[in-house]
């Protein structure tokens, strides 16, 4: 979330006719060749993981010594449909990686947006507010800022139960500074300008310029780079499940199966190499989009296009 | 003078936000379920000397009292005593409570900067390692904007910010030293155990050092003391070395006060892997320990540390370009 283009000087003046820059963002995201195999291999790998588990037999947690410790694919002894190979209980690699992919997925995307609408809401009230209530907001957000998430997530949940709603309250309560910060930056920017001040000129109240008139305009440039965030919250998840703090066992999620994994290491190296390798492909193609995403936002903001 | 009121505004508000993050520390580890005196004593113990460790660590007073004098005691440098660590450096005393080997137990300061210069050797390795790596990548692609270095840096940083820094972590200790015996990677005997867990961490900060400097460097290029240095008959390696690299890094310096946060987290997973006596390790066991003044020790450290740091960059950056002003 390093924003080096200053937002709130987006010249407005050489916008094509008809087109809101958010559209025109996107246009020039999807036409960029990153933003393509990022978004083909995402659908692909979301799919499979949504898809697979309902239709496969295959167990993810049911225990079958008779298959245990497979090879993955081109390795010698490896058996149909197990290409990932099997775990030291016979559970398949491939099917924990899809249920790991969806629960990392969902607890990623859920904690983004609860950071997004916190942090974006006090960060607008406090620019567009100014005074006191803008000093207490950001010596908070100052406050939060330096106690570092990890400790507070760790700290939290290792004394209390980690479940999933747990998980994603604490992550998105510890991540909101950031998004503060931005849209507090980009809020006093558009205090002044023309539209606010007619809106204000015609009675209507703080509230209503807020959600209706400014937030639409600032908001969607933030929205994009959020993308990236949703990459660095599932590192956090597994990272989480990888201390024993996250989602618990026999669930499988990224982080406590190669846990788990690091016991049999020197014997069967695919249980923890390969969800790794799985997580490691499927985010690099959200950062892919991420970063389209971040660039395109980036060329609109500085007037190129 | 203008440096000296600025000094002072920053030390006021840092003042005030390490305040507030002591506040919020010592509230939420009371909330949170764990019986202090109990853990303290053992899980055995009979009541009566719960309660007696209770009185005698002053936690059966009201918690606004407990926050008052926990805060005078910080006042004179006291960050408190740990719960669980004895003196002699082992992670955990005896268990029982009338074991006679229970020890006095050590200092939380002395336990923080006991292991803070291990975890700054590792911070200074791994930082010279990703800066030696992004700054050329991160400069050639903002020179270049579109062309090849820029799609360089643009893959290498998005594979490295998507490589979870735990699985590295195994990753590297089983091709490297089990493999290869190249780099000894568990415990800590000597300088070489410093270089893998560096080296990990190195991979989760050259892609924020890349992103940045490709962007600001692209951004300087196209300012007008750059365009028209030519004319100057300046040649091209001057410039970009003495009049655009300073101005590009200045995004930089800024963007590693603000992560800091997120580079101590880094640190903490790594030092847990490797098993790398710092303050990682100490965080993480104080943690799974529910060594309540530890835990808030080290949190209001780094707040602290974490203030000052910022407060430092901000000078830099002012050092670096005058015309800035905060």
């Amino acid at each position: 979330m390093s924003d080096i283009v200053q937002q709130g000087a987006a010249p407005r003046t050489v916008a094509r006719r008809g087109l809101t820059p958010t559209r025109r963002m996107l246009q020039i995201a999807v036409g960029r060749m990153d933003f393509r195999i990022g978004f083909v291999g995402f659908v692909l790998l979301v799919g499979l993981s949504f898809l697979l588990p309902l239709i496969s037999p295959i167990d993810p947690i049911k225990i079958a010594y008779s298959s245990k410790l497979l090879p993955p694919f081109p390795a010698e002894g490896w058996r149909w449909p197990y290409l990932l190979g099997t775990d030291q209980l016979g559970r398949d690699v491939l099917m924990r990686c899809l249920v790991g992919l969806r629960y990392s997925l969902l607890i990623g995307l859920t904690t983004v947006i609860l950071m997004f609408i916190v942090g974006c809401s006090l960060g607008l009230y406090a620019g567009f507010r100014g005074g006191w209530v803008d000093a207490v907001i950001m010596r908070l957000t100052d406050a939060q800022l330096s106690i570092p998430m990890i400790i507070l997530a760790i700290t939290i949940l290792g004394v209390s139960r980690p479940t999933v709603p747990a998980i994603i309250l604490v992550l998105g309560l510890s991540g909101w500074p950031l998004y503060a910060r931005v849209a507090r930056s980009v809020a006093l920017g558009e205090r002044n300008r023309g539209y606010v001040l007619g809106e204000r000129v015609l009675g209507a109240s703080d509230l209503r310029i807020m959600v209706l008139f400014v937030a639409p305009v600032v908001l969607p440039p933030i929205a994009f780079v959020a993308v990236l965030d949703i990459a660095r919250m599932m590192i956090f998840e597994s990272i989480l499940g990888f201390l024993g703090l996250g989602v618990q066992p026999p669930t499988p999620t990224f982080g406590n199966v190669i846990a788990d994994a690091r016991k049999y290491l020197l014997n069967a190296w695919w249980i923890a190499t390969m969800p790794g390798l799985f997580m490691l492909v499927s985010l690099t193609c959200l950062n892919l989009m991420g970063s389209a995403l971040e660039r395109a936002r980036n060329a609109v903001l500085r007037g190129e296009a | 003078m203008f440096v000296l009121s600025f000094l002072l505004r920053r030390l006021l508000q840092g003042s005030l936000i390490i305040l507030l993050v002591i506040f919020i520390i010592f509230t939420l580890l009371r909330v949170v379920p764990g019986d202090p005196a109990r853990l303290i004593v053992g899980g055995m113990a009979p009541d009566a000397v719960v309660a007696m460790k209770a009185k005698e660590l002053g936690l059966d007073r009201p918690i606004p009292i407990q926050f008052l004098s926990y805060l005078s005691d910080l006042a004179t440098g006291d960050l408190g005593t740990s719960f669980v660590r004895p003196k002699s450096g082992a992670s955990l005393g005896g268990s029982a409570f009338d074991d006679s080997t229970r020890e006095d137990r050590a200092k939380v300061l002395d336990l923080i900067l006991g292991t803070l210069p291990m975890t700054l050797q590792l911070a200074a390795l791994s930082l010279a390692i990703a800066l030696s790596v992004a700054v050329p990548l991160g400069t050639l692609g903002g020179l270049h904007p579109g062309r090849w270095p820029d799609k360089l840096a643009l893959g290498l940083g998005s594979i490295c910010v998507s490589t979870p820094n735990f699985w590295l972590g195994i990753v590297l200790t089983l091709f490297l030293s089990v493999k290869l015996k190249l780099l000894p990677a568990i415990g800590y005997r000597g300088f070489s155990y410093t270089i893998l867990p560096a080296i990990v961490l190195a991979v989760e900060i050259i892609p924020f050092i890349l992103r940045t400097l490709t962007v600001s460097v692209a951004q300087v290029m196209r300012e007008e003391f750059i365009q028209i240095a030519p004319i100057r008959g300046l040649t091209r390696s001057r410039t970009v070395l003495l009049h655009a690299l300073g101005n590009a890094a200045i995004p930089l310096v800024n963007l590693l006060g603000v992560q800091l946060g997120m580079l101590l987290g880094g640190v903490l997973v790594v030092e847990f892997i490797f098993d790398y006596p710092g303050l990682g390790l100490l965080t993480i066991n104080a943690v799974l320990q529910r060594d309540f003044p530890l835990i808030q020790g080290i949190a209001i450290f780094i707040s602290v540390m974490f203030v000052a740091i910022n407060i430092l960059v901000d000078l830099i950056a002012m050092t670096i370009d005058p015309r800035l002003e905060y």
